[in-house]
């Protein structure tokens, strides 16, 4: 295996043009290096982009947030930005992995490696995200949700790197939460992720927009547009959450695997989507500050 | 102002923080090669095709080994059942085929694939009542033809490998006229000692003697145990230990030194080998799974009158150790709580999974969830208060185990509960909130009783050097206990003192690091050696100052005359003098705790026979538990120990800390379980360990009643306070449920389940 590293977003462009599928992008390795020492990929070449400075940082402009693909987990959750306007994503930033993978893994990373449990796929799901992806042949961009094809598998061309995230900030009215479930308080790989982002009309009361996402629930992170459709209108009641829980379960597909059992993913379900739901009220009526 | 009792840090924690220790696998040799092995993918069946000959050709490959070249006997510790390689028939995933050795790893790794394994696959004994079964095939067909270790007498028969029954004959009377019977059983899955350095062993053949360079718990069981399967003298092998990085139990029996043994004598260069994480974890003599079966009957007033406990322990393809653990369920199944006349079976199960075996707490875990579990039942059933129930049927001063010993200092369990009270008393932590439980556990626990030693040499310029096989597993026994004991002894500063790491060419026998005994047994010893070394120090030291020896006192490492300060003179002008007059100053003390007094007739298969040097425990948890995810949040827990006499408070608050750390894991995180015959958890990412944000700060409460044998009346400390954490904790998650949790781990999803079926019930 071959090792190179790239200073510029050119650099890794014309590597990647040169190279193709037998290269695999190094950033903070939280990963790629675990996927490699199981022998579950075997690059030709690895390139390390993890110091390409212009691909890392937060970016507030025009109503939209651009994310460079290299910002860290740790940053993320530290943010002021990424806290005021993507709280969600600030929550889940702060649980993926422990201390020493948020300090090093990337948001980049972390969708192009396309886990079905990725943490940062939900929120930014709900937060309707678009990825810049570059190439030799220029930039191309991709919804998030149309992103993830299946389990580690992406619509990232072996020539394209992924530069940014631009996510739709949180309106006002609107609260949102990422709820993670796994036995231990860090080192998890989530058993169920939910995200939920609900705008309230002006009184503080009606649902007028929602949006759910789910990781660990199917092959790949998921938007859940019935689910979402079943709040609309509502006032959070229990009806309409346990038929929009009932939605989440009709379009997922849980399995069991050696983290949890497929019954107690969707024993999950309604509890979580409750608990989300009732958290985005209460935030969205300012009645509990987003996330600390 | 005395060492005794004194928080002194550790000498060996720096060089540990910063990297500088130099651990088992960091051993280089010059001229040094790596083996690795064929293990077996598949959990049973029969070897068809082994063909290595394409090994052999591969670059850098120096030898290839299978059944065929290895010594061909039959060895063990109790049960002489298992070969180095599997011959023709392979017992569990991951039993070893053949070994390779080469240049480099990579090219050993290489050769491996060269070999050809065709295995015909079998269904697999998967568990332990499935072995029990006389249908299933037997693990060991021709287990009757295997021998026994010598002076061992116990049962065995088709996959039961070993047995112990105690019938005392009156139970089933007790049982007929009952007011009251209450029955459960409690299953409990296995415990990976997931110690951070993997096993491994550099071996060194030079003129006919072997070199074994091994972090290892008990370095003389390497010597003795690869003499054995070896064939050759005890004399012909060397065991050499340096830094360990955790053993927990897995690392008291060989593990991979007699591969790297044969490897070496068949290349003539030093072989090194390590096992990665995943063989660690498939291989490694965990914790057995097990399961209990218990019923006591109860008066009125809540007094235990009987007890019935069966006991299943799963050994794994081959015994191990297991056979002496099926002593302990007749310890645990009558002591802490008196139950009047109870019967004891253990059965002890071959099955087609990896051997178990030793644990910090050996089989007390599971035993301990049994009987305090099913105390909370029994009270449920009364309906009489929790603690209350315990305080009626409590030990005391006195009271025999089911083995008829008797245990003297058992009210310091009443002393016990009373700590207790005072800093968590039980009706204001068990007043009622939502989602809110409290657990209660005690126990009764040993110090392992087997033999060691110390050679004491006054260095000449006054320092102390220790030379004992006692080994540093990280416990801080050898690093704090032992070295704070030395330089009491003797009047020097703990940096004054340097032990020797084990080598077992150098110092006398030592049981190595099992069962809290090192700084109670080793302690004892020092104790010993050091009253000698003084007795010489004054004779000389008498001369020197022309004062009679009666008048001399050892004070920051000098000999003075009571009484007057001025006269006074160093150990190290002592040492000298002595070295070049009478010869240097040493002195050996050797010491093992006597066998307390059992009625030999109490039971048949029963190899570890009574319960030495006993400590007393009680254990609180407070949960939480949250109602979306059933997680189980410890927020509280509280340790009252009896340890003799603390040494080092700071070093015995460690050991609680981690042992609780590690009962938590096993209560909570730790699933270690099968599909089939095959662990599902096969990384340490699925095998959850505990982390620092799971685990609070442990309360801790020390008593001190000492031991009349112990070193300042020290007892063992380290290894209990694993036992009772599981089952303080699944009883608060019941009383926080309203539903019996039994079995372990108890996990997020049966929480969630029975919060449901709650909800369903009227």
């Amino acid at each position: 295996m071959d090792f190179r590293r790239a200073g510029t977003t050119d650099e890794i462009v014309s590597i990647l043009a040169e190279v193709g599928p037998d290269a695999t992008l190094l950033a903070g390795g939280t990963d790629v290096m675990v996927q490699y020492l199981r022998g579950e990929i075997a690059p030709k070449l690895l390139v390390h982009i993890e110091q390409v400075d212009e691909l890392a940082g937060v970016d507030e402009a025009d109503g939209r947030v651009d994310i460079g693909a290299l910002t860290t987990h740790l940053t993320l959750s530290e943010d002021p930005v990424i806290r005021r306007t993507v709280p969600g994503l600030a929550e889940a930033a702060s649980q993926v992995g422990g201390h020493q993978t948020q300090a090093v893994g990337t948001v980049g990373g972390n969708l192009c490696n396309a886990s079905p449990a990725a943490d940062t796929a939900p929120p930014l799901l709900v937060a309707d995200a678009e990825l810049r992806l570059r190439s030799a042949a220029g930039t191309r961009t991709v919804p998030l949700d149309r992103f993830f094809l299946g389990r580690r598998h992406t619509a990232r061309r072996p020539d394209e790197v992924l530069t940014s995230i631009a996510v739709r900030p949180l309106p006002s009215h609107a609260g949102e939460t990422y709820l993670k479930v796994g036995r231990r308080g860090a080192m998890e790989v989530a058993i169920v992720g939910l995200a939920a982002r609900l705008v309230l009309d002006d009184d503080g009361d009606v649902v007028t927009d929602a949006r759910l996402a789910v990781c660990s629930m199917a092959p790949r992170p998921l938007r859940l547009p019935d689910a979402e459709r079943l709040l609309v209108g509502s006032r959070g009641e229990p009806e309409a959450v346990a038929a929009a829980a009932d939605a989440v379960q009709e379009t997922t597909e849980p399995i069991d695997d050696a983290r949890a059992r497929a019954a107690y993913r969707r024993r999950l379900v309604p509890r979580l989507l409750a608990e989300a739901v009732r958290l985005c009220m209460r935030r969205a009526r300012g009645e509990e500050e987003s996330w600390s | 102002m005395s060492l005794i009792g004194a928080s002194v840090p550790r000498g060996d924690a720096v060089a540990k923080v910063t990297g500088r220790a130099v651990y088992g696998v960091d051993v280089r040799l010059p001229g040094m090669v790596h083996a690795r092995l064929l293990r077996s993918p598949i959990p049973a069946g029969r070897i068809v095709t082994l063909d290595v000959d394409d090994a052999w050709a591969v670059d850098g490959v120096l030898a290839v080994c299978t059944a065929d070249d290895a010594p061909p006997r039959r060895t063990g510790l109790a049960v002489y059942d298992q070969r180095l390689f599997a011959d023709d028939v392979v017992r569990y995933e991951g039993e070893p085929i053949a070994a390779v050795v080469a240049e480099t790893e990579a090219a050993a790794r290489r050769a491996l694939e060269a070999i050809r394994l065709e295995l015909e696959p079998w269904e697999p004994v998967a568990g332990p009542e499935q072995a029990l079964d006389p249908a299933t095939r037997l693990v060991h067909p021709h287990w009757a033809e295997y021998e026994v270790a010598p002076g061992l007498e116990f049962r065995r028969h088709g996959n039961v490998a070993a047995e112990m029954i105690s019938d005392p004959g009156d139970v089933d009377a007790v049982f007929a006229r009952a007011p009251f019977v209450v029955e459960d059983e409690y299953r409990a899955n296995r415990q990976y000692q997931a110690y951070l350095e993997p096993k491994h062993a550099v071996v060194d053949y030079q003129g006919g003697r072997y070199t074994v360079y091994v972090a290892h718990q008990y370095p003389f069981n390497v010597r003795d145990r690869l003499a054995q399967i070896l064939g050759v003298a005890v004399s012909r092998i060397r065991v050499v230990c340096p830094t360990i990085g955790g053993g927990f139990g897995a690392k008291l029996d060989v593990g991979l030194e007699p591969y790297a043994a044969v490897l070496a004598r068949k290349v003539g260069r030093p072989v090194r080998i390590v096992n990665d994480r995943l063989e660690d974890l498939l291989t490694c003599t965990s914790r057995e799974d097990a399961i209990v079966q218990i019923r006591s009957a109860v008066d009125e007033d809540g007094r235990i009158l009987a007890r019935e406990l069966t006991c299943l322990m799963n050994c794994g393809a081959y015994a191990g150790d297991m056979p002496f653990l099926a002593s302990i369920p007749l310890h645990l199944a009558g002591s802490v709580y008196r139950v009047g006349t109870a019967r004891v079976e253990a059965r002890v199960l071959y099955t087609n999974t990896a051997p178990t075996g030793a644990m910090r707490g050996v089989g007390g875990t599971y035993l301990t969830f049994a009987v305090e579990r099913h105390m909370d039942h029994i009270a449920a059933e009364l309906g009489m208060g929790r603690r209350e129930l315990r305080l009626r049927n409590l030990f005391r001063d006195g009271d025999r185990m089911l083995t008829g010993q008797v245990i003297d200092q058992a009210g310091t369990l009443r002393q016990a509960f009373d700590r207790m009270e005072q800093v968590a008393p039980w009706a204001q932590v068990t007043a009622p909130r939502p989602l809110h439980g409290v657990g209660l556990a005690a126990l009764i626990w040993l110090t392992n009783p087997m033999p060691g030693s110390a050679t004491l040499k006054l260095n000449e310029d006054g320092t102390l050097g220790v030379v004992t096989a006692a080994t540093e597993n990280g416990s801080g026994a050898v690093a704090m206990g032992l070295t704070q004991i030395a330089a009491e002894e003797l009047g020097l500063r703990p940096s004054d003192v340097v032990v020797l790491a084990p080598d077992t060419d150098a110092a006398a026998y030592d049981a190595g690091s099992q069962g809290s005994r090192t700084t109670h047994v080793v302690g004892a010893a020092i104790r010993k050696a050091a009253a000698e070394v003084r007795r010489r120090i004054f004779d000389v030291a008498a001369e020197m100052l022309e004062v009679s020896v009666d008048d001399l006192e050892l004070v920051d490492g000098t000999v003075g005359v009571v009484g007057d300060p001025g006269s006074r003179v160093p150990l190290g002008e002592v040492a000298r003098t002595a070295t070049f007059t009478t010869g240097p100053i040493a002195a050996t003390g050797a010491y093992r705790t006597p066998m307390p007094a059992h009625d030999p007739t109490c039971a048949t298969g029963l190899l570890f026979p009574s319960f030495p040097t006993p400590t007393f425990h009680l254990h609180l948890a407070e949960v939480e538990v949250d109602p979306v995810t059933g997680r189980i949040h410890v927020v509280r827990y509280v340790v009252v120990q009896d340890v003799g006499r603390a040494i080092n408070p700071t070093g015995i608050r460690g050991q609680i800390q981690g042992g609780v750390t590690q009962g938590l894991g096993y209560a909570l995180f730790e699933q270690l379980d099968f599909d089939g015959a095959r662990y599902r958890q096969r990384s340490l990412e699925t095998y959850r360990l505990p982390t620092a944000v799971d685990v609070p700060r442990v309360e801790v409460e020390l008593i001190e009643n000492a031991d009349p044998a112990g070193p300042y009346g020290a007892k063992g400390v380290a290894e209990p306070p694993v036992v009772p954490v599981a089952v303080a904790v699944a009883n608060a998650v019941s009383d926080a449920v309203g539903a019996p949790f039994d079995r372990l781990p108890v996990t997020p999803e049966d929480v969630l389940a029975a919060l449901e079926e709650r909800r369903r019930r009227p």
